[in-house]
């Protein structure tokens, strides 16, 4: 097992955990919190790519732009989640439905 | 020269919009000064730009590698229809000075007339397929907007979205045509596919031509997507004279005109055609038979002509199909205004409720009757030459049942003219309603129109001559006034259509007396239905609302679901990616 695989290993192992948190996690802050995972994940694999296709200068840079945005997402959310918290009083997923069809 | 004008057919009436809309509605008299001064604008515009007419393109602008050129061409087919809806345009915003005083919302009117005026400009002029369509939906949403205006009444807004959902549907296959042609192409250029439409694969051009038919069958109200016309009467009648009778209507029988080179060698198109023009111009000739509503009556009509340029085209005669559009165009736009004059002076579209009329709205009467005889295609208003041009073609090129299938329309629509106007304006009064003479701003619109139906027929030679000149792949050959007199005059199929039609006015004359009273209960179920189609409109309809319940499971509002629909999609994407790579 060369170190690339392992690097990819992990990325899809991230990849894997985020997408079945986003699915069971009933809590709004963990759900940014998940979604940091999902991203932290990309961004590996960013950098992976980067580094496989010689272009690692390329795959580094796309990766720093990719962490400058998704912070400024989970800013958002996380600010999101506290006018949830205000206007519902609760941060339970399945209490907050009211886009249901 | 030509560039700035055929750019201004587009901005002025669009500036003009934007002015009235600025404007505000505490200041009506400005408002209806604005609206005037730039629909006449562009109106003078449309007619100077008319003998520029060339096949060249005038005016491209650059819009980006997704969407291409925006190009505008100013040739024979699209500046008379430019100049048709701008000078229609102006005269119906001058019948609307008298027709919509006092209303409240001026400001939402206007801004959606002139809106509708630069949008049809765009649509005839442009020369990109992709803009066609743009400029083809902003019509749509006029009309929709328009038959809603009075929208505290239930039926106006039923109406309005019937018109909107049904042209969409016609829609999705102009877009679709244009995506195959881009794709097969490379290009959006109209003139780029009519010149490479030989090169095209033939199921991809089937695939093309069919959605082309679909989206001018359902702009046109022709069979089977008649049904949204009637519904859309609820406008008020200025409205209704110019998008739904005179320009509008007219795109789709435009857009067969258009692509008629490219579409004609396509094994069964042009018999599709001439079936689709068939049926509507007899299915509605017979629900004008039975129509007590006097704007109904006519949009029925409205249905039946175009079902008639939709043939001619069908029979191959494209300047035929012109030709009527352009007469079609004028008189039934003084037939609706007529109507509105009257609408407005007694309060009332129920033709139960009319009757000698005459007495107290002479003027009216007498324009309301020239637009009748040119409606019926009698001698020597501008409908008879049009309406036997295409007669001739059919005879010539169609089947003779379908030829056979139009004379009848020819002599329906003689009968359910005279039927009309009797009722409206003839006989005794049927009911004590006080009716007031149409104003000034009425008459002048009026007055223009029916002069125009007296004489747009010596304009054939002008036309043809302009059509044949700019356009070089439809093989339009000029016919001057002489030959137009002598091709109508020395052929027998003109004296047995009179005949037809003389048959039709003797009928009605003969029922005349009986023009209240409610036809055999088989003819007015099928017209009260639309030959069926209000019910199929109706199941298509509930099959959908079915369909979005069962959609509707899938939208828990359950944000884990969302996110993992999101995630999924885009994993779904990159696989797709990643299949498709070299």
């Amino acid at each position: 097992m060369t170190p690339l695989d392992i690097v990819l290993l992990v990325a899809v192992l991230l990849l894997g955990v985020a997408f079945y948190g986003l699915l069971i996690t009933r809590n709004l802050i963990k759900m940014v919190v998940v979604l940091q995972l999902l991203v932290k994940g990309v961004v590996l694999a960013l950098v992976l790519a980067g580094n496989v296709g010689g272009r690692a200068a390329l795959g580094h840079s796309i990766a720093v732009t990719v962490i400058v945005a998704d912070t400024v997402v989970a800013v958002v959310a996380l600010a999101l989640a506290v006018q949830v918290r205000l206007r519902f009083g609760t941060l339970d997923i399945p209490g907050i439905s009211s886009l249901k069809g | 020269m030509a560039a700035w004008l055929s750019l201004s057919l587009i901005l002025i009436p669009w500036l003009g919009a934007l002015l009235v809309w600025r404007t505000g509605d505490a200041a009506p008299t400005r408002q209806h000064a604005l609206a005037v001064a730039f629909s006449l604008a562009a109106g003078v515009a449309a007619l100077v730009l008319v003998p520029l007419a060339s096949p060249l393109v005038v005016f491209t602008l650059p819009m980006g590698a997704f969407f291409g050129e925006l190009t505008l061409v100013s040739d024979g087919l699209s500046t008379v229809l430019a100049a048709i809806a701008c000078m229609v345009g102006a005269l119906a915003v001058i019948f609307s000075v008298d027709y919509m005083r006092g209303e409240t919302q001026l400001g939402r009117y206007y801004t959606f007339v002139l809106l509708f005026i630069g949008a049809m400009c765009g649509l005839v002029l442009s020369g990109s397929l992709l803009f066609l369509f743009f400029f083809w939906e902003i019509t749509a949403l006029c009309s929709y907007a328009l038959i809603s205006f009075y929208n505290d009444d239930p039926r106006a807004v039923a109406g309005g979205v019937k018109a909107l959902i049904i042209t969409q549907v016609g829609g999705i296959g102009l877009l679709a045509g244009a995506l195959a042609v881009f794709a097969s192409t490379g290009s959006y250029q109209i003139a780029d596919l009519l010149a490479k439409a030989p090169q095209i694969a033939p199921g991809l051009m089937s695939v093309v031509a069919f959605g082309f038919l679909a989206a001018a069958a359902a702009k046109s109200a022709q069979f089977p997507f008649h049904t949204w016309l009637p519904d859309a009467m609820e406008a008020p009648t200025p409205v209704s004279a110019l998008i739904h009778a005179a320009t509008m209507v007219n795109a789709g029988v435009y857009l067969l005109a258009r692509f008629y080179p490219a579409f004609a060698p396509i094994p069964g198109w042009t018999f599709a055609v001439m079936l689709v023009g068939l049926a509507s111009a007899l299915i509605t000739a017979f629900m004008a038979l039975t129509a007590m509503d006097l704007k109904r009556a006519l949009a029925y009509s409205t249905v039946s002509q175009l079902g008639y340029m939709v043939y001619a085209i069908g029979a191959g005669g494209v300047f035929a199909s012109q030709f009527h559009l352009l007469s079609h165009a004028v008189f039934k736009a003084l037939l609706f205004l007529a109507a509105g004059a009257v609408i407005h002076g007694v309060g009332t579209r129920d033709m139960r409720q009319m009757g000698g009329l005459g007495a107290r709205m002479p003027l009216v009467r007498v324009v309301f009757v020239i637009g009748a005889l040119a409606l019926a295609g009698l001698p020597f208003f501008n409908g008879f030459w049009s309406k036997e041009l295409i007669l001739e073609e059919g005879l010539k090129h169609t089947p003779w049942w379908a030829y056979g299938g139009m004379l009848l329309g020819a002599g329906l629509t003689a009968f359910y003219t005279l039927r009309m106007t009797w009722m409206v304006f003839f006989g005794a009064a049927r009911s004590e309603r006080h009716a007031h003479d149409a104003g000034m701003a009425m008459k002048v619109a009026l007055v223009a129109l029916a002069a125009g139906t007296l004489l747009t027929w010596l304009a054939v030679g002008g036309f043809s001559g302009l059509m044949e000149e700019s356009l070089p792949y439809h093989q339009i050959h000029a016919l001057g006034l002489p030959g137009l007199v002598e091709e109508i005059l020395l052929a027998p199929a003109t004296y047995g259509a009179l005949g037809v039609m003389a048959l039709g006015l003797a009928l009605g004359w003969l029922l005349r007396g009986r023009a209240g009273v409610s036809p055999p209960a088989l003819v007015e179920g099928l017209s009260r239905t639309s030959f069926g189609f209000d019910w199929l409109n109706g199941h298509t309809a509930r099959g959908v609302h079915h369909l979005a319940a069962l959609l509707q499971k899938t939208q828990t509002g359950q944000m884990n679901w969302n996110l993992f629909g999101i995630m999924a999609a885009l994993a779904a994407v990159l696989l797709v990616l990643w299949w498709s790579a070299p």
